[in-house]
């Protein structure tokens, strides 16, 4: 079995040492694998040392990051996926070519503890009314404008309590310390809320075909 | 990343992208859907532990893969 890690343009710069990797090329574009590493219990660590690899590759060109864990028995199943998706998967690089992907996370720090002693049903609607207010303010004033400075973004329902906005942003890499900087401008004008802004990252969040 | 706080709240971001994002290619995902969720449920007291350390606050953090 081998595993894909990302798909990138063919020819590219030489791979990255010591990490066992190849690649199976088609009309300009290629996947990037390796052998698929024998099945361990899901770790940070596992994650992180995928994420370096997906880092490393993107140094020096663009990727399109292949789902998590992506097996295929061997390289000319991989070189038939290429091949039959090829249109798609052309596009689907040209659309995040030159760009990466941002992370920022919104969290209100107006949060009220829940009482110890639970809520009433009006309690529980006017805080899910509060909620749905700060979210509403949260894209407004901070998603809003960081959208303008990036090539496209992608909002998604926020996971963890007290957390208002959960955005991706794909920008252009010459754009990455505007965009920075915007953060940190947003966070200065609005010291009630937490920012949180991580990468740059292989644009996971912009891989659709 | 500089610090283990910074690399635990990245983490949190690292999971989102990698359990679901990236280009969907034909063949055998090694995890199932029930299987990602699991790993929610692993993470979960990490993260939750870091929900509180964001409160605080974190310096926006900028890799150097640009």
């Amino acid at each position: 079995m081998i595993e894909l890690y990302a798909l990138t343009d063919h020819p590219a710069p030489s791979l990255p040492d010591g990490a066992s990797l190849s690649t199976v090329a088609h009309a300009g574009l290629a996947f990037v694998w390796g052998p698929a590493p024998t099945p361990t219990e899901l770790s940070p660590e596992l994650l992180w040392r995928h994420e370096e690899l997906l880092e490393k590759l993107m140094e020096d060109r663009d990727i399109l990051p292949v789902r998590y864990g992506t097996r295929l028995p061997d390289e000319a199943a991989a070189a038939w996926a290429l091949c039959e998706r090829h249109h798609e998967l052309a596009l689907a690089l040209d659309r995040v070519r030159g760009a990466v992907e941002l992370s920022v996370r919104v969290i209100g720090t107006e949060r009220e503890p829940p009482p110890a002693d639970g809520m009433s049903g009006t309690e529980y609607l006017r805080a899910r009314e509060q909620t749905s207010t700060a979210r509403a303010s949260a894209l407004r004033t901070v998603h809003e404008p960081l959208s303008l400075s990036a090539r496209a973004s992608s909002e998604r329902a926020p996971r963890a309590a007290g957390e208002l906005v959960r955005a991706a942003y794909l920008v252009d890499r010459e754009a990455v310390q505007e965009f920075a900087a915007t953060v940190t401008r947003l966070q200065a004008a609005h010291p009630r809320l937490r920012l949180l802004c991580t990468g740059p990252w292989p644009p996971y969040s912009f891989s659709e075909t | 990343m500089t610090t283990i706080a910074e690399r635990e709240v990245a983490l949190i971001d690292l999971v989102d992208r990698l359990l679901g994002g990236g280009v969907v290619i034909a063949g055998d995902i090694t995890l199932s859907v029930a299987e990602v969720d699991l790993v929610y449920v692993q993470l979960r007291a990490l993260i939750s532990s870091v929900a509180s350390a964001e409160e605080k606050g974190f310096l926006p953090r900028l890799g150097s893969a640009v």
